[in-house]
């Protein structure tokens, strides 16, 4: 088992907004995390990333504690975490947000591994000069997804990356990371958009006010009366 | 009167060179850290102490001084951080000016107390003379000193486009959490950034050493002129730095020439002021 997150409660200041929350992710699987707006989705990958400090219950990486560690730690052990919006730094071209990726690889920018991204993002490649806060929405997300797999993390996490995308641009993030999917690596994705996520991924859980209230391969959750009604919409 | 215009303009773009160097300190600072170093002046003061002690000590050029006191104002940089500024990063904003503005008190009580009021200056230079163009007359140390400055912002423009240590401080920057998830660890980030622009200090107290005398309450004067060629300059250019510097030393030296020397800081601040009114993100600042 890559992650596994028993009991956890954390939340801002002192009001928790996860609350014992449990959730597993096994090495070469894709998981998702659907749940409306509010629900602490968001929440659960910050405190996985330690930005969000854990009040109770243990985040175990690759059989070890990382609830208590800092934030630059834990992405040392191999985790690459993509947030809403992607967050491309703006006032850095999109080849230096790609170095910045590699921070902790730095290993990786002589590998050859910035090529073999630019051919999965041949975008990237024609904006490598550029200025992050120059790109569209969708070039941002390439570009944050880009720059989480150049330190070649063994869990990826994605927060909402369908956010704010056009429907055409939602269809080719989602190809690439079904493509991701498919060449073995681990992806955690939090997404809104509960058909697109529950196409792509293995397993869910359904977070709901804090609590996961439902969990099951990706089939058995789309035929669920509760997802085909709160979610799905049918 | 249009070769006191000239000569003064000459003078004074000289000296908004080691303004423009006073100043990244504090711009870098305010940039990666977003916390205003009040004390920032008075770091320009206690260097320059330190230069006169050493020069005097050891009979030194100003000029060479900072060899010894870059890698002391370093340590005291990241010293500083540590003790003080690491603690009030997550507190309001009125605490971490609380704390510059008394480490600003503190520092001068000290120079005060250690080398009491009296002015100090170096009485010995290898570098002499002036060079002549035409009627205008160029001092050799203030040349000198302008050119050792812009070697120095050069050096630090490279390291934070080129090196590991200054892309994260152009990350942590730019969104300090995305930094922490690429692996920047922020708290070195920021005691490194906060060191370099103590250390620079060190580089400008030397070379304005060579050319003038310090005294315990002189830290509030360069305080001021950074904070008015910051303002002016605005965030995440250095070239628009060093204009803005030029612009600061221009306005000083024309208003020594032509109406009151002590009237350079009236001019200066309100230059300041004219700035926050009109273009509050400065001249050349980023979006």
């Amino acid at each position: 088992m890559l992650l596994k997150i028993s009991n956890l409660n954390a939340g801002y200041g002192k009001v928790p907004v996860l609350h014992e929350c449990t959730l597993e992710v096994n090495e070469h699987e894709t998981v998702t995390v659907i749940g409306p707006n509010g629900a602490g989705k968001s929440t659960l990958l910050k405190t996985i990333t330690g930005l969000v400090k854990a009040m109770s219950g243990q985040i175990v990486f690759q059989d070890e504690e990382i609830a208590t560690l800092s934030t630059d730690q834990i992405i040392r052990k191999g985790i690459a975490f993509v947030p809403e919006g992607g967050r491309p730094f703006p006032n850095m071209t999109v080849l230096d947000n790609l170095r910045m990726g590699a921070f902790t690889k730095r290993e990786n920018l002589k590998n050859g591994v910035i090529d073999e991204l630019f051919a999965l993002f041949p975008v990237l490649k024609k904006r490598s000069n550029q200025y992050a806060r120059t790109l569209s929405g969708g070039e941002r997300q390439m570009l944050a997804i880009a720059r989480g797999l150049i330190s070649r993390p063994k869990l990826l996490m994605l927060d909402e990356p369908s956010l704010g995308l056009a429907p055409k641009l939602v269809d080719e993030i989602y190809e690439k990371i079904r493509m991701l999917k498919e060449s073995g690596l681990t992806v955690l994705l939090i997404e809104q958009n509960t058909s697109y996520a529950l196409e792509l991924a293995d397993r869910g859980y359904v977070l709901e006010n804090g609590h996961i209230i439902m969990t099951g391969a990706c089939a058995e959750l789309s035929s669920s009366d509760h997802i085909r009604k709160a979610y799905l919409g049918i | 009167m249009l070769d006191m215009t000239v000569q003064s303009i000459i003078t004074g773009l000289m000296m908004g060179v080691i303004y423009a160097l006073i100043t990244l300190g504090i711009s870098i600072v305010f940039g990666v850290l977003n916390v205003v170093n009040f004390a920032h002046g008075d770091f320009v003061m206690f260097s320059m102490y330190l230069s006169y002690m050493i020069g005097t000590a050891l009979v030194w050029d100003a000029v060479q001084t900072p060899l010894i006191t870059i890698p002391v104002l370093f340590i005291f940089g990241f010293i500083v951080y540590y003790l003080i500024i690491d603690r009030t990063l997550r507190q309001m904003y009125v605490v971490q000016l609380a704390v510059t503005v008394g480490l600003q008190i503190f520092m001068r009580s000290m120079a005060l107390i250690i080398w009491k009021a009296q002015p100090r200056a170096l009485q010995y230079s290898i570098i002499q003379g002036n060079i002549q163009i035409g009627p205008y007359t160029i001092l050799t140390s203030r040349l000198v000193a302008a050119i050792i400055s812009l070697i120095f912002i050069a050096g630090i423009a490279w390291f934070l486009n080129k090196s590991w240590a200054g892309s994260a401080m152009r990350a942590a920057s730019d969104d300090l959490d995305m930094a922490s998830l690429v692996g920047v660890n922020y708290r070195r980030t920021y005691a490194l950034t906060f060191a370099i622009g103590s250390a620079l200090t060190a580089v400008a107290g030397g070379l304005l050493m060579s050319f003038q005398q310090t005294d315990p309450v002189g830290g509030i004067r360069f305080g001021f002129l950074s904070w008015c060629v910051l303002a002016l300059a605005g965030l995440g250019s250095i070239p628009g730095l060093i204009i803005s510097g030029m612009i600061v030393g221009v306005a000083e030296t024309v208003t020594i020439t032509f109406f009151d020397p002590r009237s350079r800081l009236l001019v200066i601040y309100g230059i300041f002021i004219l700035v926050l009114w009109f273009k509050p993100r400065g001249l050349f600042g980023r979006k």
